[in-house]
């Protein structure tokens, strides 16, 4: 009963700035509006005449997964130390590229001050982006890179370098599980890693996603020249259903693979779910990416073996800030990184891990 | 002509088990992989039993997808309710629950078409953005985890207990297939729906209350897609708001390919059943040869295009 | 004599045209001759719209010889024949209704000049002075306008495009009366001007005034060609009606038992007059009158398929198991749409209205017992099919009709309401409905029998009424009825035929 009544309280609060929220229905009327979770930071300080207050939207892939919770609330942090407004809008499904495309167009239309987004798509989304930097909004691209130069910075964890960390413990776990029988004759090889190893991609077009998908592979080259990689060709898909269903298949097909690498949350999830129901959670290593509540629990039993824990609430933080900074003139970077951690059971329990995965995000979205 | 379209998804089965048998790797006729296969083919397989009394009596749900979605969710809103300690009856009650949800869904897609005479497919169209707009709002548009109850259980392809042999899932699946046979052949109801989707002036006529057997036809694949949801759970374990899109479309062709006429008045449980098989077949073989999934896509809508084919043929006699 | 001297316009012989097993004409002859007003009568269902729908080149016939102005005449489509100059004027108007008048009566016929059309309103304006309608806008939508305008316009596009021969399908049937006066000016001139016009009523005080000659259609053949106009209406009935009765009508004798059904103050469609009568076991009434005399929708509202606008009926008390299931039957007339799931079995057609019947235990349906019940019914009808599980649109009309009258046996319905029960269905199976009928009656059914073919009418029922624009005329024996009566009730809603 607690969860249901929270939930209700949640949407009354969400109508407590009901003109507001008219008037940004009333500023993007004419396109499908793709289920939002918009709400515009109102605790901002208040603008005066002299500085006109910056309104920056933040669009990201998705709005169902904690990730892009996250984002939002370093978003919202940038935004009230900047006294900006925030506006958060995105489309419902992480591969509705329309509906991205329609959000950006909107706000362009609309004629905010800058766009802070999470490209769904490295070259679909270029032409909208051009098209509002045209229109004098300052751009800034987090968490996937887009193909254009019209944008002022790009703010992410360097994907490809997360990929290799995640290569190197992987190196790591395959040489502790043989070193009980160091291999004759190779006592000079760089790493004694052993096994056979699978990569379940994401989604075909998905350039963060292949990047850390490359990443671990050229990672596994350098670090356990030895190990023999058996899949690194089929797509798990958007949703952790189909990523459930290509994993069952995948392992059903591979009865003996020693670690598996997947890109991102929802296959993460889903591949694990495959090995519960498979009876083989633990014993084949598992590397993920991005730190759920549920797989930190599978980590805690010993069915994930490690997370690369990207830093969202910094991604959203900066990237605003980068975007704010480059409205008023000020020169930014290029490219900024924000950096990736790897956990594991081991060091789950510091305290800069804890802020990583739990960062208080009623503090800054107000639930 | 007709005996061949009875035959036909049978036929269908068959052959890409043997093309994946021949094509894949040896793992793909083993025993494990064939019970994967059938767990697979559950969620489909119960959405298109519901599908199959709605296609049969000439109507259309687009909505089944969102509503399994929505079916998740409020299932695990409901394990939710006590916290960490569920007690016993609670995975049940919270199993009806979804069910229960699933009818009402159900039940507006039928009082909207029969009662106001909208057509089925505008309705459901609607309704499957509705729901799963409800969905995401019961879920606060995440993932709703729940605590551990044996409803998890319902899919392992190595259920507990071991003589099950098959999972739970594929249990209910099969004797949900054998009941919805037997309500189509032996009951009146069944009898109605029939003649209902093959012309609805002569149910009229023969004093079948019209507006009545279709909403129940709606209830009833409602309720279906609320266990499907259930199930759907059980995958994951937990509610997914965005779970099955774009599953409404799996589910019809699934009937569509068993032998179901868009037309209404055909259509069989073992033939839907075979249907969502065949899907499953497909997608666990692309996987195994490491077929791309492009040709995956192009296989599936392939054959929905020569059953179709199939049936015009049939029609000609 | 005279005739051999004129070439006749259009000369048909012979002609025969067959749908499926159905012959709707078999040995069709006709004459028409330049600047005739020509008209062709006949029964429903006795083949003048085939007839029709083959001069107006929409079916091309099986046999015969058809010449126009001397000429073979085989046109491959209503354009050939349109621009041999034959044109109909449809009974549903065949009218674009979102183009103004001009359009209309140019259609087909545009002129242009490098694609971009040229008017020619004023040649449109002609041809409707010409026929008396100058005050009709050529620009006038051709939605907006009455019935009898829109007749107009499309006589006025058959003048346009020089049409010899304009064929009208009942042209006066939902025309009120001083527009039939207006119509009846509209032929006169053009047969002035040597058009000539086949002309198809049911109205026979019409056809005296406006035809020069009359053919009579029956059962597909020509019964009588060429008669005067001065022919007496009851000659012309006589050979509408005359052919040997007697033989397929079945002789099982029939007692009238108590009254079943009691009908008082019944008004079935607005404006009608209210209908008043008794049904008894044992009885078969029969109701004539033309299509869209209200038959239908009397027999509908009864049956509960429509909302009567006032009256009450009542039940006698049920006897014995008949109480069971709905005690009124309804065979509809319209046996594809409405009548039977063609793509289901015979089985469940013949056992729908029925089922609780076959219901066992655990609510399953008792298959083996429903499959006796619809074998034994079969035969007893003698439906010639070869599985009661196979689809009911594989059978012929005959067998088809059969099995949706095994459904009234097979609900146990006490009264059955009939809607033409034996159209489309070939001499032999009509003889089998019959008896059907007339061994259902005796067995202690009630009958409602709604029927446009007389001779039928007069010899399967005991009793006979006449609707006549959704009034019904009293209820009399058959023998209190002569087929002129029957006629010239269902023509003029009057006793006498004027």
């Amino acid at each position: 009963m607690s969860e249901c009544s929270k939930s209700f309280r949640l949407r009354v609060q969400g109508m407590k700035y009901p003109l507001r929220a008219l008037l940004w229905a009333l500023a993007v009327p004419l396109f499908p509006m793709p289920q939002s979770a918009y709400a515009a930071d109102a605790q901002a300080p208040v603008a005066d005449a002299a500085h006109p207050k910056l309104v920056v939207a933040v669009i990201p892939k998705g709005t169902t997964h904690e990730f892009w919770k996250t984002v939002h609330a370093g978003a919202v942090k940038a935004g009230r130390e900047e006294g900006a407004e925030i506006i958060w809008q995105g489309p419902a499904k992480e591969d509705d590229r329309k509906g991205q495309i329609e959000v950006v167009q909107n706000f362009t239309s609309r004629g905010l001050d800058a766009i802070v987004l999470a490209p769904l798509d490295e070259t679909a989304l270029a032409r909208p982006v051009e098209a509002a930097v045209k229109r004098g909004l300052k751009v800034v691209i987090i968490d996937s890179d887009l193909k254009s130069k019209a944008f002022s910075s790009f703010v992410a964890t360097d994907n490809y370098a997360a990929g290799k960390l995640a290569a190197k413990h992987m190196a790591e776990i395959l040489t502790k599980a043989d070193t009980a029988t160091p291999p004759p004759g190779k006592i000079n090889a760089p790493n004694r890693a052993q096994g056979k190893v699978m990569v379940m991609r994401y989604l075909e077009g998905s350039a963060s996603n292949s990047n850390r998908e490359n990443g671990f592979l050229d990672g596994l080259k350098e670090y356990a020249p030895q190990v023999e990689v058996i899949s690194s060709n089929q797509y798990a898909g958007v949703t952790a259903e189909s990523a459930l269903k290509t994993s069952q298949n995948l392992l059903n097909k591979f009865i003996k693979v020693d670690g598996i690498f997947t890109p991102n949350a929802p296959t993460t999830f889903g591949m694990l779910r495959a090995l519960q129901i498979a009876g083989r959670a633990g014993k084949v290593k598992l590397i993920g990416f991005d730190a759920t509540a549920p797989l930190i629990d599978a980590m805690k039993t010993g069915e994930v073996q490690g997370l690369v824990v990207q830093d969202p609430f910094q991604m959203g933080y900066l990237g605003v800030k980068t975007a704010l900074a480059a409205k008023r003139g000020t020169k930014v970077e290029p490219r900024v990184d924000t950096g990736a951690r790897f956990i594991s059971v081991a060091n789950l329990s510091e305290p800069a891990i804890q802020e990583l995965i739990h960062p208080d995000l009623a503090k800054w979205l107000g639930n | 002509m007709k005996k061949l379209r009875a035959l036909a998804p049978y036929l269908g089965l068959a052959a890409a088990f043997l093309l994946f048998a021949a094509l894949g790797p040896a793992e793909f006729h083993g025993a494990y992989n064939l019970k994967t296969i059938l767990t697979q083919s559950v969620i489909v397989g119960v959405g298109a039993m519901g599908m199959t009394f709605v296609i049969i009596s000439g109507g259309i749900d687009l909505s089944v997808g969102s509503l399994i979605a929505l079916a998740t969710v409020a299932l695990a809103r409901m394990l939710n309710l006590r916290g960490d300690a569920v007690p016993a009856w609670l995975p049940w009650a919270a199993g009806a629950g979804a069910i229960a949800v699933g009818a009402m869904g159900g039940l507006c897609n039928g009082f909207l078409s029969a009662r106001l005479r909208i057509a089925p497919f505008i309705v459901t169209l609607g309704t499957m953005q509705i729901f799963r707009g409800g969905a995401k709002w019961l879920a606060r548009e995440q993932t709703v985890t729940a605590p551990a109850t044996w409803l998890n259980g319902l899919m392992e392809v190595d259920p507990v207990p071991a003589w099950l042999w098959l999972a739970p899932g594929v249990w209910v699946l099969l004797g949900l297939a054998a009941a919805v046979a037997v309500i189509l052949r032996y009951t009146v109801f069944g009898r109605h729906v029939y003649a209902l989707g093959s012309n609805e002036a002569t149910a009229r006529l023969c004093g079948i209350p019209v507006e009545r057997r279709r909403m129940l036809i709606y209830a009833v694949g409602g309720a279906l897609a609320g266990l499907a949801g259930v199930l759907q759970f059980a995958n994951l374990t937990l509610g997914d708001p965005t779970a099955a899109e774009g599953m409404e479309l799996d589910i019809i062709a699934a009937v569509v390919i068993g032998g179901g006429s868009l037309r209404g008045g055909e259509g069989r449980a073992a033939g839907s059943l075979i249907g969502a098989m065949l899907m499953a077949v497909l997608r666990n073989g692309c996987n195994m040869a490491g077929i791309p999934n492009y040709m995956q896509n192009i296989v599936v809508g392939a054959i929905i295009i020569g059953a179709m084919g199939l049936d015009r043929l049939g029609n000609k006699r | 004599m005279a005739r051999e001297l004129t070439v006749p316009l259009l000369r048909l012989r012979g002609v025969r045209k067959a749908f499926g097993a159905a012959q709707a004409l078999r040995n069709a002859d006709l004459e028409i001759a330049p600047g005739e007003v020509h008209a062709l009568v006949g029964e429903n269902g006795a083949g003048k719209s085939t007839l029709i729908s083959i001069l107006g080149g929409a079916l091309s016939p099986d046999a015969g010889s058809l010449e126009f102005l001397g000429a073979p005449y085989r046109p491959a489509g209503p354009r050939e024949a349109r621009n041999l100059g034959v044109a109909v004027v449809h009974q549903e108007l065949a009218l674009a209704p979102h183009l103004d008048v001009e359009a209309n009566i140019c259609l087909g016929r545009e002129r242009s000049r490098l694609g971009f059309l040229i008017g020619q309103e004023r040649r449109a304006r002609e041809t409707l002075e010409w026929l008396g309608y100058g005050h009709l806008d050529p620009r006038a939508r051709v939605g907006g306008l009455g019935v009898a305008e829109r007749q107009i316009v499309e006589i006025a596009r058959a003048l346009f495009q020089d049409a010899r021969l304009i064929l009208m399908d009942e042209p006066t049937s939902s025309l009120p009366a001083h527009d039939v006066e207006n119509l009846f000016a509209v032929i006169a001139r053009l047969k002035a001007r040597g058009v000539s016009v086949v002309y198809i009523s049911h109205f026979l005080e019409e056809v005296a005034r406006v035809a020069d000659r009359i053919t009579v259609l029956r059962d597909g053949e020509t019964a009588a060609a060429g008669l005067p106009a001065s022919t007496p209406a009851r000659d012309i009935l006589a050979a509408m009606v005359g052919r040997p009765l007697g033989e397929i009508f079945p002789s099982i004798h029939r007692n009238l038992g108590d009254t079943l059904l009691s009908v008082r103050g019944w008004v079935s469609r607005p404006g009608a007059a209210p209908a008043d009568f008794h049904l008894k076991r044992g009885q078969i009434l029969g109701l004539a009158g033309l299509v869209g005399s209200g038959r239908s929708s009397l027999l509908r509202s009864l049956y509960g398929l429509r909302q009567a606008e006032a009256g009450e009926t009542e039940m006698a008390e049920a006897r014995g198991r008949e109480g069971s299931g709905k005690r009124i039957g309804f065979l509809s007339e319209d046996r594809k749409e409405e009548g039977l799931a063609l793509n289901l079995s015979v089985r469940a057609n013949a056992t729908l209205a029925g089922l609780a019947r076959f219901v066992g235990p655990a609510g399953l349906l008792r298959l083996g017992s429903e499959a006796r019940a619809v074998r034994d019914v079969c035969a007893s009808l003698r439906v010639r099919y070869l599985d009661p599980d196979q689809p009911v649109g594989s059978l012929s009309g005959g067998n088809q009709q059969k099995v949706a009258l095994s459904r009234l046996l097979l609900g146990d319905c006490e009264v059955w309401l009939l809607d033409e029960p034996t159209r489309g269905v070939d001499v032999g199976a009509k003889a089998e409905i019959y008896r059907l009928v007339a061994q259902a009656a005796a067995d202690g059914k009630a009958v409602l029998w709604s029927g446009s073919h007389l001779p039928e009418l007069f010899g399967i029922c005991d009793s006979l009424a006449v609707m006549h624009r959704g009034a019904m005329s009293p209820v009399r024996p058959v023998q209190g009825w002569s087929e002129s009566e029957v006629m010239a009730w269902a023509t003029s809603g009057k006793a006498d035929p004027a």
